[in-house]
């Protein structure tokens, strides 16, 4: 259905004469000339730097596209892909969250890559990676990078309190968390709400944060295993002075753990980065281990992040934007991505490219237990209210936890069943 | 006010008045103040575990954080671009609507101002995905005009209906008198209602000043590819994101924020006051 | 009010007099001389005056509402929105909502929600204009630059202080309240608790209203002549009396305006309650836009979203029925 506005002469008039010389410089290059790729990448998902190197490459490599990269913020995120996805001109090339993309593959706006799988490469694909990108056997999301959580900690603050090696399993990371928690110092900073990480405590018990009995799913948040998830990270929060009603965004952990009081923090290794950036005193005192497990020699079970790439359907230059996926996810920009920020690549064959540092080599012990999320394409529409966030502050303020725990699940099931 | 004598017995008496007074004052100004503050406090005062309420050293770094920020300046002109295309457009359009339902009579005005009073009502976030829709198929996405018409529909309503209540404090006696006095229909409402009714069209277009400069929904719905068009709502969100809710900088990017329309009503504040006193002596 | 000092800050509204405050009406305004112009005849001038707002209404509010209700009727999902072809759904999307125990508990809690604030912001908002009207010149100037300070702050600004005020660790509010001897507030999390953040979502709105209303009633207050005031206190009548007898009355019209504008949005307050609480916690502070945005935008069910969207306005309307045949009267005795 089309239908014109029709806006009086004044209107008309008023806004031209109002927003003429505003349209004069914001054209981004449509101008004759080479095509411009727009490129939507996710604010801090990688350095600027390596987006620099990156664009310059391509753009010497393919002498007819220009890369207008802008970054995306996290709010608000999932309306305006879908916004862009459902508009007549659309960005070119869009990185999407891992638990993310099943929705938007579903969705029909997304450009079907199946037939360029092999040329991918696509055989070694990481699994958390390329099966969120697929539905019905067709590919539309490619695996771009994955990463997952680690303990770092503050070196000083464990020499100080005399211990010596990083713990081995759960009993021992609790007793020496307890150890280093004291006077000034917290043991561990960890936000009342950083839910990725109980998923971990609840997977390491044998929960789920929720099953698919049949056809429908169910939230487990309120079983026997779960619960038992949630009791080590009720203990392990306690241990450190992180606020219960709070993510890890909010104050951002890395300028909490950068003042120097806090022995450890859960983050991803590219975490330490950020830390080091904002108080250098801290470079070279940061260590790093994976989640310990419930036994020796098996790190805890962690969930696996990362990003795919998608095209939108609506992209007035598929070919092109193709190229972009192609450099992005083939192995030269694969194994710079994997030594800038340390992510694990999107391909087996190539974890050799992760450098023999302690960041990644705990991220990398710990990936042989990395899990993902519920497998829905309501996934996305759970984490937009996450009901697993409330919950959580639910039970460390106190409330009644089996009432918390029933509430949450039933959130969960109703939006994944809908 | 009168001046009177200030005995003991009446300053006592007005005591409570006066702890009202400070404490209306303080609870007004507290949150704004606080804002303000942050934004001159070094990142460690901010994060200090017994609030500072008097700064002890001030930082200007935050405030060079939002403004050096990508793009503050460009945001900061769309958001004023927008906002007063959609100011002016709302007054003109009210302007002419007030007067005929304050001044004229005519068939249908009743059902006219009901009409208007019932758009006060609209669901705007319910109608963003309509107007994406709509915006879509006319290929007005990704366009700054496309939001200035979206906020003068959002404030022309409560536009006219304050404008008729302005128009209707004004006898239109005055103008029937410049009337006989032989100037045209149109003259008398230019000459004598209008220089009256500017305190009014002043206090209606803050209204909508700030309703436009605060919206967040559509700026971020309906400018999509075109990132130099975003306005400023959209670009303060930025803010808050997974390694930065940065507060010195938010509050910073915040103050900036709320500086012209503070601005704005300061200096037409004066104006509507003194316009107000002045309509009192219309003799 | 007899010399005509300028009154810093009688900002905002005006002073609607419309139509009890008028002494004399004007005689029977009918045979309005048809002013100079010769060209159009005079009768249709204020058509070609409202034109534009019809217009602008009709394109910019009426047909997209009509969309609105088109998608309300139709299965209209992610998938629809994007490709289009959405399908012809009949009242199985009011059906769903409708019997939708969530959706009648969100109805309740939205009629709480308005009634809580719009009554404090009211009562508050009048306290402060009479005090205001007491007050001496600087201090009236004083209380007029904190409100003029509170209502011009921008939305999201005020909105992110008043999360940051109300923060569990490094709040000013739980800091005061444990030095005032509230130890329980030690790390409190407001937002963690369905009342509590719901107080403070109604302390947030409650402080972001009352100036728009006192600044409004008190540059109303202002144009009554204090002459009346001050022979009425001559006459013996005590301070409720004269508030009872003169304040109230000339007040009634414009305190009708505000009230209603204040109804209107309280019940469709939607970005504070997003940004902070986000509905939660346990769906403690969804009230009907938060649900509607909700099931439409983090669902991906617009046609849901557009249903529930309708079924608001028409409660909204109903609310304000009263209001509007009150208005219609005195729009037909103008």
């Amino acid at each position: 259905m089309k239908i014109r506005f029709i806006p009086t002469a004044a209107v008309l008039a008023a806004s031209c004469v109002l927003t003429a010389c505003s349209s004069a410089p914001s054209g981004s290059g449509q101008a004759g000339g080479p095509d411009t790729l727009t490129v939507w990448i996710m604010k801090d998902s990688v350095s600027d730097a390596y987006l620099q190197r990156f664009e310059k490459d391509f753009e010497q490599q393919h002498k007819d596209t220009v890369l207008d990269i802008q970054i995306q913020e996290w709010d608000g995120i999932g309306e305006k892909i879908t916004a862009a996805l459902a508009s007549k001109d659309a960005p070119d090339v869009i990185e999407v969250g891992n638990t993310q993309v099943a929705q938007y593959a579903q969705s029909g706006g997304v450009l079907d890559l199946s037939d360029k799988v092999t040329e991918l490469q696509g055989a070694d694909w990481l699994p958390g990676l390329a099966e969120p990108g697929k539905v019905d056997g067709k590919q539309y999301g490619i695996p771009w990078y994955a990463a997952n959580r680690v303990v770092i900690y503050n070196k000083d603050l464990f020499a100080r309190a005399g211990v010596t090696a990083p713990p081995k399993t759960r009993d021992e990371w609790l007793r020496i968390t307890e150890k280093l928690n004291r006077g000034k110092t917290q043991g561990i900073y960890l936000p009342g709400q950083n839910w990725y990480t109980l998923a971990g405590f609840i997977w390491e018990e044998g929960g789920e944060l929720a099953e698919k009995q049949g056809d429908e799913w169910k939230g487990a948040l309120d079983s026997p295993e779960a619960t038992r998830g949630m009791d080590f990270y009720q203990r392990l929060q306690a241990l450190g002075k992180g606020p219960k009603d709070s993510d890890e965004a909010k104050p951002p952990q890395a300028d909490v753990f950068a003042k120097g009081d806090v022995a450890q923090v859960i983050a991803v290794p590219g975490g330490a980065k950020i830390v080091e950036q904002a108080n250098p005193a801290l470079a070279g005192k940061l260590g790093f281990f994976p989640i310990p497990g419930r036994t020796a020699g098996t790190p805890g079970a962690t969930f696996t992040g990362g990003s795919d790439l998608i095209i939108p359907a609506a992209s007035a230059h598929p070919d092109a934007a193709y190229q972009v996926v192609k450099s992005l996810a083939g192995e030269k920009w694969q194994r710079d991505l994997a030594k800038t920020m340390s992510y694990v690549p999107n391909r087996t064959s190539l974890a050799d490219a992760l450098q023999d540092d302690a960041g990644t080599a705990a991220m990398a012990a710990a990936a042989a237990q990395g899990r993902a999320t519920p497998n829905s394409p309501q996934w996305a529409a759970v984490e937009a209210t996450n009901p697993i966030k409330e919950y959580m502050t639910a039970v460390l303020t106190g409330s009644n936890r089996q009432k918390a725990a029933k509430d949450a699940s039933d959130a969960i099931s109703k939006t994944l069943n809908s | 006010m009168r001046p009177v004598p200030a005995s003991p017995s009446r300053v006592l008496r007005r005591l409570p008045l006066h702890m009202g007074a400070l404490l209306t004052f303080a609870v007004c100004a507290f949150p704004v103040y606080w804002m303000v503050l942050t934004a001159f406090k070094p990142t460690a005062d901010i994060q200090a575990e017994t609030p500072l309420f008097l700064p002890t050293s001030l930082t200007l770094e935050h405030f060079s954080a939002a403004v050096n920020a990508d793009g503050f300046w460009l945001f900061w002109r769309n958001s004023l671009i927008v906002t007063a295309g959609c100011v002016l457009l709302a007054l003109a359009v009210a302007l002419g609507s007030a007067f005929a339902v304050a001044r004229l009579r005519w068939k249908g005005r009743r059902g006219f101002v009901l009409m208007v009073f019932i758009a006060q009502v609209a669901p705007w976030e319910a109608l963003l995905i309509p107007m994406y829709v709509i915006a879509r198929d006319t290929d007005m996405l990704d366009r700054l005009p496309t939001l200035t018409l979206v906020y003068f529909m959002i404030t022309l309503p409560f536009t006219i209906v304050t404008l008729r209540s302005f128009l209707t404090g004004i006898p239109r006696e005055l103008e029937e008198a410049a009337q006989v006095d032989g100037c045209t229909r149109a003259a008398a409402f230019r000459r004598v209602t209008l220089p009256l009714l500017a305190p009014g069209l002043l206090a209606t277009s803050l209204f909508g000043f700030i309703t436009a400069w605060n919206e967040f929904a559509f700026a971020n719905m309906l400018i999509i590819k075109n990132q130099d068009d975003r306005t400023l709502p959209v670009w303060l969100s930025s803010f808050s994101n997974v390694f930065g809710t940065d507060w010195g900088a938010t509050m910073a990017a915040s103050t900036l924020f709320a500086l012209p329309v503070l601005i704005l009503f300061l200096v037409l504040q004066r104006r509507v006051a003194s316009g107000l006193a002045g309509g009192a002596v219309k003799g | 009010m007899t010399p005509p000092a300028a009154r810093p800050g009688a900002t905002k509204v005006p002073v609607p007099t419309a139509t009890t405050a008028a002494p004399a009406p004007s005689p029977a305004p009918a045979p309005v001389p048809p002013g100079g112009r010769r060209a159009l005849p005079g009768s249709l001038w204020p058509y070609l005056l409202i034109a534009p707002t019809v217009l602008g209404i009709t394109a910019l509010l009426a047909y997209p509402l009509a969309r609105n209700l088109l998608i309300s009727l139709q299965h209209y999902g992610m998938a629809e929105l994007i490709r289009g072809g959405a399908h012809f759904a009949g009242l199985e999307n009011y059906r769903e909502i409708l019997g939708d125990a969530e959706f009648w508990r969100v109805t309740r809690r939205t009629l709480w929600w308005t009634a809580i604030n719009v009554v404090l912001i009211m009562v508050i908002g009048t306290a402060v204009a009479l005090m205001l009207q007491r007050l001496g010149r600087r201090m009236r100037t004083l209380v007029l630059s904190g409100l003029v300070l509170a209502w011009a702050s921008p939305v999201i600004a005020t909105t992110t202080v008043f999360q940051w005020l109300f923060s569990s660790r490094l709040g000013v509010v739980n800091w005061l309240l444990v030095r005032l001897g509230f130890e329980s507030f030690q790390d409190y999390s407001w937002l963690a608790h369905g009342p509590a953040a719901f107080t403070v979502l109604v302390l947030l709105v409650v402080w972001q209203s009352v100036p728009f209303v006192a600044i409004t009633l008190h540059s109303a207050l202002t144009t009554v002549p204090t002459e009346l005031f001050e022979s009425a206190r001559i006459d013996g009548a005590g301070g409720w009396r004269i508030f009872h007898s003169i304040t109230l009355p000339l007040l009634r019209p414009i305190f009708g305006l505000v009230l209603s504008l204040e109804v209107i949005w309280v019940f469709r307050c939607f970005a504070q309650i997003w940004a902070v609480t986000g509905g939660g916690p346990g769906g403690a502070t969804t009230t009907l836009p938060v649900y509607a945005y909700q099931v439409a935008r983090s669902l991906h069910r617009y046609d849901l979203g557009a249903a529930a969207a309708t079924v608001t306005v028409l409660i909204l309307i109903a609310a304000l029925i009263l209001y509007f045949r009150q208005m219609f009267r005195q729009e037909a005795e103008l």
